[in-house]
């Protein structure tokens, strides 16, 4: 017995020893998740890098025209980020006067919101307000307490555990002061209410957006154009002598007819969940020779022409294999954890009941249950570009203020599959055309 | 860049005769632009769609000189109307003696 005991504290002490050291290892065991931190296999700007200036000044490297803040300091979807969600926190209500002036100008400021993203408050220049939120515009008539109101602002959490409200104040957008003034201005709105100037100023009565035509006409979509200029990828030799061409003989519809239908999906040699992009990302400088790297157009383009030769054939995504399941499994506790400044969760937006099918200011959000995933790569007509799934995921969380994660990124990847597993069964129609 | 010179025509999927008809074309062209050194174009014979002729049943109907301001890929619509039944023909002309044809059966259903 004493002999053993012996044996085995050494053991364990090395264990220990090795967990400290080696925050690497997190992954490790974890079925599905390749055992080392993925490499990133993406453009620069897609790599969710953040540089050190020589100030010392941290700046996050992200495409042409997004916001470079480093939002370093709050918890992302890395499974390697272990932070918990902000603890609700709660002040005592300074006591300056409120100006229901000023709290009008904040409660509309952009910088800061703005609130009326989600909420609809009087005013023909309150423009365009969302209905994530509840209509504010007749707040003033319940005449709640003050300290109520400036508590819900500053915190909800403390009343509503599970709203989809950020905790403005205590993640440091609001300051105390701020919302003294906010809650002035909210004691202003009352009824009754003037018949509405333009319909579309209120969200609950603004049409919903209709589209944009066939996706798959060439003359509608810049995207099919496009898509098919892999072609001429396809047949080109890379540095390795070899083409796609040769390997997958008969043209791409046919070689890869059926294939996008089953991604994303774990592949064993590279022990991780990938979709087409993420895939094309290693196999073609594998194969033949040529770089493809994540987010780059010749990834886009070849991701496109492959899920085109699926198009019309239903979503057949698998979710019994252990590796899926379990990839499905986090990749759902990802749409549901709470990230970043604004302490939001995919499923704000994104699931029934919440924010989906709903107006974000003007933008209606998608519903996840209801399948989203269908038609990405999709053309954007507001960037008039090419943007994958991934890119739109980089986007969505970068206002919310979280750093985003590369865009071949493992947690992306099986995010990507539980969002496609709502599509299951549903014909695939690659490229999209949306706003 | 996809193959140069290939044309989709699109009309809609019914059509009736008399009715007055949109059609969408699409051709793949460079359509290359004026370059510039030391802010002077430079003098070359540049590769660009310079007219476009219409054809229905035989008769040219309309016709269209472009400049190298239409973007790439450039895409026409126009609308004509549909007396009888027979093809329609969208030729594409370029500077360098380009020429690229697409048809399309005009039928009444």
């Amino acid at each position: 017995m004493r002999r053993s005991r012996h044996r085995a504290a050494p053991a364990v002490l090395v264990a220990l020893l090795f967990a400290a050291g080696c925050a690497q290892s997190e992954t490790k065991g974890i079925s599905g998740l390749p055992p080392t931190p993925w490499v990133s296999r993406a453009i620069p700007e897609a790599t969710g890098d953040v540089k050190t200036l020589p100030d010392g000044k941290r700046q996050a490297v992200r495409y042409r025209g997004w916001t470079m803040e480093d939002f370093g300091k709050y918890r992302t979807y890395a499974y390697g980020d272990s932070r918990p969600e902000v603890a609700p926190a709660r002040v005592a209500m300074p006591a300056v006067a409120g100006d229901p002036k000023k709290g009008r100008s904040l409660f509309l400021a952009r910088s800061l919101g703005p609130c009326t993203g989600c909420h609809l408050v009087q005013g023909d220049d309150v423009w365009p307000a969302g209905n994530v939120g509840p209509d504010l515009s007749t707040f003033g008539d319940r005449r709640l307490p003050d300290e109520y109101v400036f508590n819900m602002i500053y915190d909800p959490r403390h009343v509503f555990p599970n709203t989809t409200m950020p905790p403005w104040g205590t993640v440091g957008v609001l300051k105390p002061e701020d919302i003294v003034h906010m809650v002035a201005f909210l004691k202003t709105q009352k009824g009754p209410l003037w018949p509405e100037k333009n319909s579309e100023r209120n969200p609950e009565t603004r049409p919903k957006p209709v589209g944009f035509g066939d996706n798959l006409d060439p003359t509608n979509n810049p995207a099919v154009i496009r898509a098919e200029s892999a072609e001429a990828l396809w047949a080109r030799k890379g540095p390795a002598g070899k083409s796609c061409a040769e390997c997958h003989p008969g043209g791409p519809l046919q070689a890869m007819k059926g294939v996008a239908t089953r991604y994303p999906k774990y592949v064993a040699p590279y022990r991780r969940v990938m979709s087409i992009g993420d895939f094309l990302a290693v196999h073609s400088p594998e194969t033949t020779g040529a770089p493809m790297l994540a987010q780059s157009a010749d990834n886009l383009d070849m991701a496109m022409l492959v899920k085109m030769a699926s198009n019309g054939m239903p979503v057949s995504v698998d979710l019994a294999s252990p590796e899926n399941r379990a990839a499905f499994e986090r990749g759902m506790a990802n749409f549901n954890k709470r990230v970043g400044q604004r302490n939001h969760a995919c499923a704000d937006c994104h699931a029934s009941g919440k924010g989906a099918d709903r107006f974000l200011g003007g933008r209606f959000l998608g519903n996840a249950q209801a399948g989203l995933t269908r038609h990405f790569p999709t053309w954007r007509t507001s960037q008039a570009d090419v943007w994958d799934m991934r890119k739109r995921m980089q986007w969505c969380m970068t206002p919310l203020g979280m750093n985003m994660l590369p865009a071949d990124a493992v947690e992306y990847a099986e995010l990507e599959l539980y969002l496609t597993s709502f599509d299951k069964g549903k014909p695939m129609s690659v490229p999209g055309i949306r706003h | 860049m996809a193959e140069i010179g290939r044309v989709r025509i699109r009309i809609p999927s019914s059509i009736k005769q008399g009715d007055v008809v949109k059609v969408r074309v699409l051709v793949i062209h460079p359509m290359e632009i004026v370059q510039r050194r030391d802010g002077k174009p430079v003098d070359k014979n540049y590769h660009f769609i310079n007219r476009v002729v219409v054809t229905y049943v035989g008769k040219e109907i309309a016709q269209f000189e472009t400049t190298q301001s239409i973007s790439e890929n450039p895409f026409f619509s126009f609308a004509f109307k549909a007396t009888e039944a027979g093809p329609l023909k969208v030729t594409f002309l370029d500077t360098q003696g380009g020429r690229y044809e697409g048809t399309t059966d005009i039928k009444f259903s």
